[in-house]
């Protein structure tokens, strides 16, 4: 790093883990008297949870310390994030799960859908039944009706009401938030870097809950110091580092030693392309078009989430992330048993190869630190070869 | 009537006989590439009326002297609820396998699981350790004993684990703290187990592993209940099959 | 045997491989079956299928071919058979049970995966699998994510890969979902075969299929009888004959089995004595030549009297009931069958449970072996509530997870024979 600059988000949590942030936060809104449905992947439409008056808190899924408490129910050959997420659970040791008044959950993929059959006794949970096929004409017909049962059993849980101006209010707020993270996205595309995964995850992370409104003051401020750092001359990193794209499972928590391992090797992470990183702003919900839901229904199937099948978005968005931030190698963070990643991998492998030229690594991992010096030796080994 | 229980474990043979309820003989070798030369040369000039064989090599046994046969999750509940009538929960931890056990108000076995296919966390996996930190077997436990903090062992696979090792003794950790990580990462394998079949109660521990002071202290102390390791607990397989012979009178009425 | 060498290197298949996995099918066949004690005469039949399953069948299939018939080659029991036979298409199941060539299929998939997945892929890239180079069409279905994503990954290996999606929820939607599926896969099949489907040749594909059904059912009936009349392994090989043979010979070679079957029951015969522990094999499918479980546990002093899987129950226990008589109709009915199937990939998915305790009862049960391939994360979460429910209610369980490789012989062995002794001393 060439000087010391002002972080984009200054405050007492800055340094730390970004669920701290976001917990302070969301006691805040509990305060105030909100309802709290607790959420675990990025198929929750916020937009309607949001307009219905009720604040989505992601619950805990990235600690270590609880897959051995999961392990005594769950079989160990499972993604550890589900098992994290059960564990956390069972120990009582989220405190977002802790707040959520009730809690939504999606037929993503097997582990998942079959660990949410042991949480639903604890807690009212909602299970949306998620297409599996998103360009199907009935894929958006039935995931319009899926957003429309949930907001049906917010209202009996609740409630709680919205309408469709009040779900159209909402798109038009998120939509505004997710210009605005990507107008950051933009300054992660310069060259050299002048932002880091950390910053960039803080707000990630904080965003996925919040609502536009409390987010633009937050992005205001943060547009500006990189408009600040860009027109000082900053930049991120060592000079010439290469840039390094992070796609695949959500990475955060334990995960996160894989970016440390990165930076570590002399790599800069200019794109975090996972649900955890840039993927829930990508795209925008159409606006005003009489049929709010659906149109929401549209833009979460946009969501290219290996769990859909053929999944081709993923590349072709992939593309487009490779043309703005023009890394100089790719690595594909693959969840161990997270099988559809996994599968994945060898499609989007080929690509970014083929497609793009470029380095790419597959890393297979859990939470664990166990393997932290093999994937520093395959780390090194690619950065080498940029 | 003299009945003796022959255990073919996957690193040492066991010879029990019994006789009026008194165990009257012990006999303890290395199974070797050749377990059934191993169990000649422990039976060799021992008089017995009826044997059961039980362990890994069973099977061979079975074909080679016509002997009956039981599990070795069965031998070690028959062992247990003799030695300690009350316990109802034993864990076995041996060369290639870990069972954790639990027994009914009856003392009839109950539950058990048993460690996934490879022989993570068992006693090989502790013997291959202990190679790569240069410590024997006997000073293993002693070295982890006496280190105040503890290097996490992440890896359950042997192979993996063992790169662990080398990785962190090359970043100069020291070893007893990684000697002590490889302890606590057995016994975390072990007790998810126990924890599986039998939430509470005493554990009784067996099979060689339980030679292992450091290995028994932090079961204990990982569950939070008392756990009782035998006076020789590498025999208490071979117990149970010589008990089972008395109780069959060597009529072929154990597992085909 | 004929030499059927030029069919097989016509279906482009390579001859050293397949012959290699024909020599290793034939051994493991003659220690595994042929040297059961008290076979039913009526095995023969199925001893003959077996003998003739790369060769014999598959010249049948060529047949048919050269008659303007399509060959649907599937990997699952969601596939409607009914649908296939109203084309006059023959439906074969494809190749998934063994371990052959996981180094080509781990090229393209990862290692971490259910093993009858890299099967597909190992028979796939070894070019043995005959049924799989005779099919005109393969369909795929998005059942569970190892699947659904490798079909991404076979699609370009294969003539013709047709995928069709199913709900993961027994909601409306779902059942709107599988309706339309099928009705999609209907043309598909109409466009594929040149074909058009009738009122009539829907029903007469449903009455097919029902009496293949209701025969497999009738077998079942007869292994309630103690002593068993029939082995599990052998009971197993008829439901995976299932899948491979011509409906309407199968059907009657089944019913002359239970001919003997009954005689034997009237006697009180049996393959193992009375008395003789008996147990339900419960969880993920055994495909041929998956004998490995089932054979440990007959060799073990038990006897295995029914199948919790989709070879086996979970795939015949329903029957396609037509109300009507007009073609929505009728595929309303097929889609009703269908969507009863309790396969793990559902959520929630109770009925399961329900059919095992069932099980568990009707055939004079004394415990469950839960079955789990590994990495089928389906199952294998499923298998926890499974156990705590059928324990909970007095069912001894043990719960397995495997794959097609012969390491674990041992532990299996161990496991499965203490089991065997907990339910002897209870």
């Amino acid at each position: 790093m060439s000087r010391t600059v002002e972080p984009l988000i200054n405050d007492e949590y800055t340094g730390g883990p970004p669920t701290k942030r976001v917990l302070a936060r969301l006691q805040e809104k509990r305060k105030e008297g909100r309802k709290v449905a607790g959420v675990y992947c990025g198929y929750a439409p916020t937009e309607l949870i949001l307009a219905m008056g009720i604040s989505p808190a992601t619950l805990c899924a990235f600690s270590n310390a609880t897959i051995e408490a999961a392990e005594t129910v769950l079989p160990a050959n499972l993604c550890p994030l589900i098992k994290s997420s059960y564990g956390f659970i069972i120990t009582d040791t989220c405190p977002f799960y802790g707040l959520a008044d009730v809690v939504i959950g999606e037929t993503t993929c097997d582990g998942k859908k079959k660990m949410f059959e042991l949480i639903t006794d604890l807690k009212p949970t909602w299970i949306m039944d998620l297409p599996q096929v998103p360009d199907q004409e009935e894929a958006i017909t039935n995931w319009t009706a899926m957003i429309r049962k949930l907001e049906g059993f917010l209202e009996t849980t609740f409630g709680a009401r919205t309408t469709d101006d009040g779900i159209e209010d909402s798109i038009r707020d998120i939509n505004r938030r997710n210009a605005m993270m990507r107008e950051v996205f933009e300054f992660a595309a310069l060259r050299p870097a002048i932002v880091g995964w950390r910053e960039m995850y803080d707000l990630t992370f904080l965003a996925q809950g919040s609502s536009g409104k409390d987010m633009e003051p937050v992005l205001t401020e943060a547009l500006r110091k990189l408009e600040e750092r860009r027109d000082g001359g900053y930049s991120y990193g060592p000079a010439g580092a290469p840039r390094v794209m992070v796609t695949g499972c959500p990475v955060g928590g334990d995960a996160e030693k894989v970016f440390a391992i990165i930076e570590e090797a002399g790599g800069v992470i200019v794109a975090l392309d996972a649900c955890s990183g840039f993927k829930p702003y990508m795209t925008d919900t159409a606006e005003g078009t009489g049929d709010p839901v659906r149109a929401l229904a549209e833009r979460y199937l946009k969501i290219p989430c290996s769990c859909m099948t053929p999944n081709a978005r993923r590349l072709t968005e992939m593309t487009r992330l490779i043309e703005k931030m023009r890394p100089d190698a790719v690595i594909d963070v693959v969840l161990q048993a997270c099988h559809s990643f996994n599968i994945e991998s060898h499609k989007v492998g080929e690509h970014v190869e083929k497609v793009h030229g470029l380095p790419f690594l597959k890393i297979v991992t859990d939470f664990s630190l166990g393997d932290v010096e093999q994937i520093r030796t395959r780390v090194e080994a690619l950065l080498e070869s940029c | 009537m003299r009945t003796a229980g022959l255990d073919i474990g996957s690193r040492t043979v066991k010879l029990v006989v019994i006789e009026q309820g008194e165990t009257v003989l012990t006999r303890k070798g290395l199974t070797s590439h050749d377990p059934l030369e191993a169990a000649r040369a422990l039976m060799e000039g021992v008089n017995y009326d009826t044997i059961v064989a039980t362990g890994y090599g069973r099977h061979l046994l079975k074909e080679h002297l016509d002997c009956p046969v039981i599990s070795e999750i069965k031998a070690f509940a028959l062992g247990a609820k003799a030695i300690y009538p009350t316990c109802r929960v034993i864990l076995d931890i041996g060369g290639q396998d870990t069972k954790a056990i639990s027994l009914n108000e009856a003392g009839e076995m109950s539950k058990f699981e048993m460690n996934d296919k490879c022989a993570a966390g068992t006693g090989r996996f502790l013997e291959i350790m202990a190679a790569a930190l240069g410590y024997t077997l006997e000073e293993f436990p002693k070295a982890a004993l006496s280190a105040g903090r503890f290097e996490k062992i992440n890896s359950m696979c042997t192979v993996f684990a063992e790169s662990e090792v080398i990785s962190l003794t090359a970043k100069g950790a020291a070893r007893p703290e990684v000697a002590l990580g490889i302890h606590r990462a057995i016994v975390s394998r072990s007790t998810t187990l126990l924890k599986r079949i039998a939430p509470s109660g005493e554990v009784f521990f067996a099979g060689g592993v339980a030679l292992n002071g450091c290995v028994e202290t932090l079961i204990a102390e990982d569950l939070g209940r008392p756990v009782f390791v035998p006076p020789d607990p590498q025999m208490v397989g071979a117990l149970g099959a010589a008990l089972h012979a008395l109780k069959s009178g060597g009529r072929e009425d154990a597992t085909p | 045997m004929s030499d059927y060498t030029q069919m097989w290197s016509d279906l482009g298949l390579d001859l050293k491989g397949h012959d290699a996995l024909l020599s290793v099918l034939g051994g493991a066949y003659q220690d595994i079956f042929l040297s059961q004690k008290n076979r039913p005469e009526g095995m023969k039949y199925f001893d003959f299928v077996m003998s003739e399953v790369h060769g014999l069948r598959i010249k049948e299939l060529m047949d048919a071919k050269a008659q303007g018939r399509i060959v649907v080659g599937s990997y699952c029991v969601f596939v409607p058979e009914e649908l296939i036979l109203a084309v006059d298409g023959v439906s074969v199941g494809l190749c998934a049970g063994a371990e052959f060539n996981f180094e080509g299929a781990e090229e393209v998939v990862p290692r971490n995966l259910c093993p009858l997945i890299k099967s597909a892929f190992g028979f796939k890239r070894g070019l043995v699998c005959p049924y799989l180079e005779a099919s005109d069409i393969v369909v795929g279905e998005n059942t569970c994510d190892g699947k659904k994503k490798s079909y991404e990954v076979l699609g370009p290996m294969v003539k013709d890969l047709y995928i069709m999606d199913l709900p993961q929820m027994k909601s409306g939607p779902g059942r709107a979902l599988l309706k339309e599926e099928y009705a999609k896969f209907l043309t598909r099949l109409e466009e594929k075969s040149g074909r058009k489907v009738t009122a009539e040749s829907l029903k007469k594909g449903i009455a097919t299929v029902n009496a293949k059904r209701q025969a497999v059912k009738r077998l079942a009936e007869l292994r309630k009888a103690d002593p068993a009349p029939i082995s599990g392994l052998d009971a197993l090989l008829v439901n995976q004959v299932f899948f491979y043979d011509d409906p309407v010979r199968f059907t009657a070679s089944v019913n002359t089995l239970c001919d003997e079957l009954e005689e034997r029951v009237k006697k009180g015969e049996g393959v193992l004595p009375k008395g003789t522990p008996r147990l339900v094999i419960s969880g993920c499918p055994m495909a041929v030549p998956n004998w490995k479980v089932p054979f440990i546990i007959e060799t073990s002093g038990a006897v295995i009297v029914g199948e919790e899987s989709c070879v086996g129950e979970r795939g015949t226990r329903w029957l396609t009931e037509a109300q009507g008589a007009t073609l929505p109709e009728m595929l309303d009915a097929v889609t009703e069958r269908y969507f009863n199937i309790d396969c793990a990939v559902f959520t929630p998915n109770p009925s399961r449970i329900d059919h095992v305790r069932d099980m568990f009862g009707r055939y004079g049960a004394r415990g469950v072996i839960h079955y789990s391939l590994q990495f089928c994360q389906p199952y294998l979460v499923e298998s926890g509530p499974v156990e705590t429910a059928l324990e909970g209610s007095g069912i001894p369980v043990l719960r397995l997870e495997t794959d097609y490789s012969q390491e674990d012989m041992g532990q299996l062995k161990t496991r499965i024979e203490a089991f065997v002794e907990r339910i002897h001393q209870g």
